[in-house]
């Protein structure tokens, strides 16, 4: 009559997606000018700034880019003079642009692939918010066929498809120690997909200052894949074995409007809002295909505010061949108090941007560009799982683009 | 090229950059008006850092002393030794595992008997078996003794008793006579704890109210206050020791009554035979009057009690009875702490921990309320760093096999709450231990 039921709390994956989760890197010029471009016409990257600018485009382009990242965040838990670093590892978010329409035609079409939602957050098996999450591997990589049309001289507009191909990988540990003392883990691997659209319009004054306004809309994402939870053998069979996982996560829509000004030949400045409605993400659910009663269903709340960020930047075409560019922007925080978890330590974030631009040769182009993003430090204590500490994080972002225009 | 030497220069800048970490500003390390070059820990079972049913070198070693004193460290704390097993004989007094569970889901739990460090067991005219560990002869700043009232520390003849106090004592049973408090004393220190007090109450409660007998409040009052004037007396360096006092757990917030259920039991008879009413047993009535009742949901089983028992035909004046569904044939009182056994011990614990916040007020000494801490986690739980925490005994992460201590996570845990009740009142900031560090009860 000692029987007891093994009722095992567990708070199981908890994964956000946040204003860190949004990449902001989808154009090394763009970048190297505070991440503007929803209001300048720079090159083929305005597929994914604004689809109603496409048209506009002086020539065609083909253009490939990529921008390692180093997400270096830092937890230091209340009370506590220790420190957990997440490991230095290298994200990958790339960019592919293709911009084709006939001279002088009034319709472009483009082509667009871009990972504009991600992350990688490691903090190793072995610090105070374990229970929380080890590690996060989040990819996103959005599809967007798109259509632009000009229809004066004055206003053009487009729109584009949206199909997104997500990868997520995600480890927790489980607080039942085995034999020789260690955790349990969960690790969640799967594929997710979803659809949206876009679209943008593109006007171009008589004062010559250009505006811009696009929206991006939400992709709901469904995920599903292998859930697999590693107990002590005693307790394993309360994890049943083999296991699935499905989850849907709205990814927030973008409205943003942008301008550009043109002082002289040799100035272009940008300036760029967006408004990211993150408050659709309201609660994070997991479903597991085969429960238990130490396995059940979860949802965890996220009650996510919307954010809004403000970007400025510049160029400088010092000569024919060489631009130089720089920028810097101010993004609010999507994560209300008590949501802060460690998957992004999300908060409001500073960055400042520089980027130089070299002609290889008359078609070709090759532009460099560096993003330094610093998220100030926020003392939080997560409601639902009680980790509670100071996160401070920066993030290094060189990048690389090649393009080829006609 | 005019940019290439430009270019150089962002590309060693970037790198730079990228070499260092995001930095916390932390609170530069305090020991306030603390003075922690030598803590001690005065205490029983739970400070010794007995668990499982035992005190074996690894429970020493996860005790909640000794994590203080680790986190001590930075705030200038000293070395603290404690009576450590040796690693041949680690297993101490033997302790309980958990080795699986049954096809109905209980735990079956086994005693682990090899490596003891027993070396004899005597026979004591009128008082019964004590059992002799092997002795520890180093330095010692963890005095926590399993089984020790406060009742005792002014006891000449423990050392003689108390086989975990004799093997700290120089001397060898049967010839000690070093009370407690003499020794605990007899070494100038700066800071101490002292969790005394737990067993006045508790020792009665486990044993059902029937194999000891509570502490007298007044004698308590006195031996609490004697031991705390005595605490604070200014040493041979003239520091007055400052410290930190805990107050005594209500005995019905840990598993070890709260498992085994009356009500479980009768659903458990019931399913084999439904006509039964309920299960018998013998309860106080008053003074030392006992009777036999029904027993209701305010009367706790004891986790050790042997449920199969139940229904087993017993002799009894009236004939062979099943145990425990007559009231000729009541469970006996050792397994029950029934109502008015409940509302005895509560009495005494709370007059208890009246005299120890008085005499801590009266000091200015710092306080764990464990009581209070302990209802909590009962009543609510506790949420700490993604972990879901609470009493129930082997899933809750708290208490260890044994239903009464702790594991070395639920050691990690007051000793933070200790560290919380130092840090206020002293003005230091002892850094928090990291609980995640600390494992749970360990699953085969």
């Amino acid at each position: 009559m000692r029987k007891l039921l093994l009722l095992l709390w567990l708070a199981l994956p908890v994964c956000a997606f946040s204003q860190g989760f949004q990449v902001n890197l989808e154009g090394e010029k763009q970048i190297g000018m505070g991440h503007t471009g929803t209001g300048t016409l720079l090159d083929g990257a305005s597929v994914f700034f604004n689809p109603g600018a496409v048209a506009m485009l002086p020539e065609n382009y083909l253009q490939a880019g990529i921008s390692p990242l180093v997400f270096q965040s830092t937890f230091n838990p209340y009370g506590t003079n220790l420190e957990y670093h997440t490991a230095n590892k290298i994200a990958t978010p790339f960019t592919f642009y293709g911009v084709w329409g006939p001279k002088n035609a009034i319709w472009k079409l483009g082509m667009a692939i871009y990972t504009p939602f991600g992350g990688l957050t490691d903090w190793g098996d072995n610090w105070a918010g374990k229970y929380a999450l080890e590690s996060l591997d989040l990819k996103t990589i959005y599809f967007q066929p798109t259509l632009s049309i000009k229809i004066t001289d004055y206003l053009s507009i487009g729109g584009g498809f949206v199909y997104n191909h997500a990868d997520i990988d995600l480890t927790q540990a489980i607080p039942l120690s085995n034999a020789n003392g260690q955790d349990g883990q969960a690790h969640l691997n799967g594929t997710g997909k979803g659809y949206g659209w876009n679209a943008g319009v593109f006007f171009k004054t008589e004062s010559g200052v250009t505006i811009g306004i696009s929206h991006r809309s939400g992709v709901s994402t469904d995920f599903s894949g292998n859930a697999v939870f590693s107990v002590a053998p005693s307790v394993q069979p309360n994890f049943p074995q083999p296991n699935g996982f499905t989850s849907t996560v709205p990814l927030p829509a973008t409205n943003s409007i942008g301008f550009g000004f043109y002082p002289n030949q040799k100035w272009i400045i940008a300036i760029d809002a967006n408004f990211v409605a993150w408050n659709v993400y309201k609660a994070l659910a997991f479903n597991y295909t085969t429960q238990s009663s130490a396995l059940v269903n979860a949802s965890f709340p996220r009650d996510y505010n919307d954010a809004s960020s403000i970007r400025l930047g510049a160029q400088y075409k010092s000569s024919e061949k060489v631009a130089i560019r720089f920028g810097g922007g101010y993004a609010t925080t999507a994560a209300p108090n008590g949501f802060v978890t460690p998957e992004v330590p999300d908060a409001n974030r500073v960055y400042v941007t520089g980027g130089l631009g070299y002609k290889l040769a008359n078609r070709l182009d090759l532009d460099a560009s560096f993003e330094f993003e610093h998220l100030l430090p926020r003392t939080q204590t997560t409601i639902y799982t009680g980790l509670s500490g100071t996160y401070a994080t920066n993030v290094y972002i060189p990048g690389i683009s090649l393009s080829y225009h006609w | 090229m005019k940019f290439s030497k430009q270019h150089l220069y962002i590309i060693a800048g970037l790198l730079l950059i990228t070499a260092c970490k995001p930095e916390i500003k932390k609170p530069t390390p305090t020991h306030g008006t603390a003075d922690f070059s030598r803590y001690i820990s005065i205490g029983n079972s739970l400070t010794a850092g007995y668990a499982d049913g035992g005190l074996y070198l690894a429970g020493q070693q996860n005790s909640y002393p000794s994590i203080i004193a680790k986190q001590m460290q930075s705030v200038g704390g000293g070395v603290f030794n404690q009576p450590l097993f040796s690693t041949e004989q680690a297993n101490g007094s033997g302790y309980l595992q958990l080795t699986g569970f049954t096809a109905g889901g209980s735990p079956i739990i086994t005693p682990v008997t090899t490596n003891l460090a027993i070396r004899a067991i005597e026979p004591v005219p009128g008082f019964g078996n004590v059992t002799l560990y092997t002795k520890y002869s180093g330095d010692i700043e963890n005095y926590g003794v399993p089984g020790i009232k406060l009742e005792q520390i002014t006891y000449a003849p423990l050392g003689n008793l108390n086989g975990y106090y004799e093997r700290m004592l120089p001397g060898d049973f049967p010839t000690n006579t070093t009370p407690y408090l003499a020794f605990i004393t007899a070494k100038p220190f700066t800071f101490f704890s002292n969790w005394l007090g737990n067993n006045d109450a508790l020792l009665y409660a486990t044993s059902g109210g029937a194999g000891d007998v509570l502490t007298d409040e007044t004698v308590f009052a006195q031996l609490y206050g004697l031991l705390i004037n005595t605490l604070t007396t200014p040493n041979a360096n003239g520091i007055t020791p400052k410290g930190v006092v805990a107050t005594i757990p209500d005995v019905t917030s840990i598993p070890y009554f709260n498992t085994v259920t009356v009500g479980a039991i009768v659903a458990g008879v019931q399913k084999a035979n439904p006509s039964v009413q309920g299960i018998y047993i013998n309860a106080l009535v008053s003074g030392t009057t006992y009777a036999p009742r029904l027993a209701t949901a305010n009367d706790l089983i004891v986790l050790t009690f042997p449920t199969s028992m139940i229904g087993t035909l017993v002799t009894t004046p009236y004939g062979q009875l099943p145990y425990g569904l007559t009231p000729y044939s009541p469970i006996d009182n050792q397994y029950v702490l029934d109502a008015n056994e409940v509302a005895l011990t509560r009495e005494h614990v709370l007059s208890f921990n009246n005299t120890i916040r008085a005499a801590a007020a009266s000091k200015g000494l710092a306080v764990f309320d464990a009581y209070t801490f302990l209802n909590n986690v009962k009543e609510s739980g506790l949420i700490i760093d993604g972990l879901g925490l609470n009493s129930t005994f082997i899933t809750g992460g708290i208490f260890s096999l044994d239903g009464v201590h702790l594991t070395p996570r639920g050691y990690a845990i007051v000793a933070n709450e200790y560290i919380d009740a130092i840090n206020a009142k002293y003005g230091s900031n002892i850094p928090l231990a990291n609980v995640a560090d600390y494992h749970g009860v360990l699953f085969p």
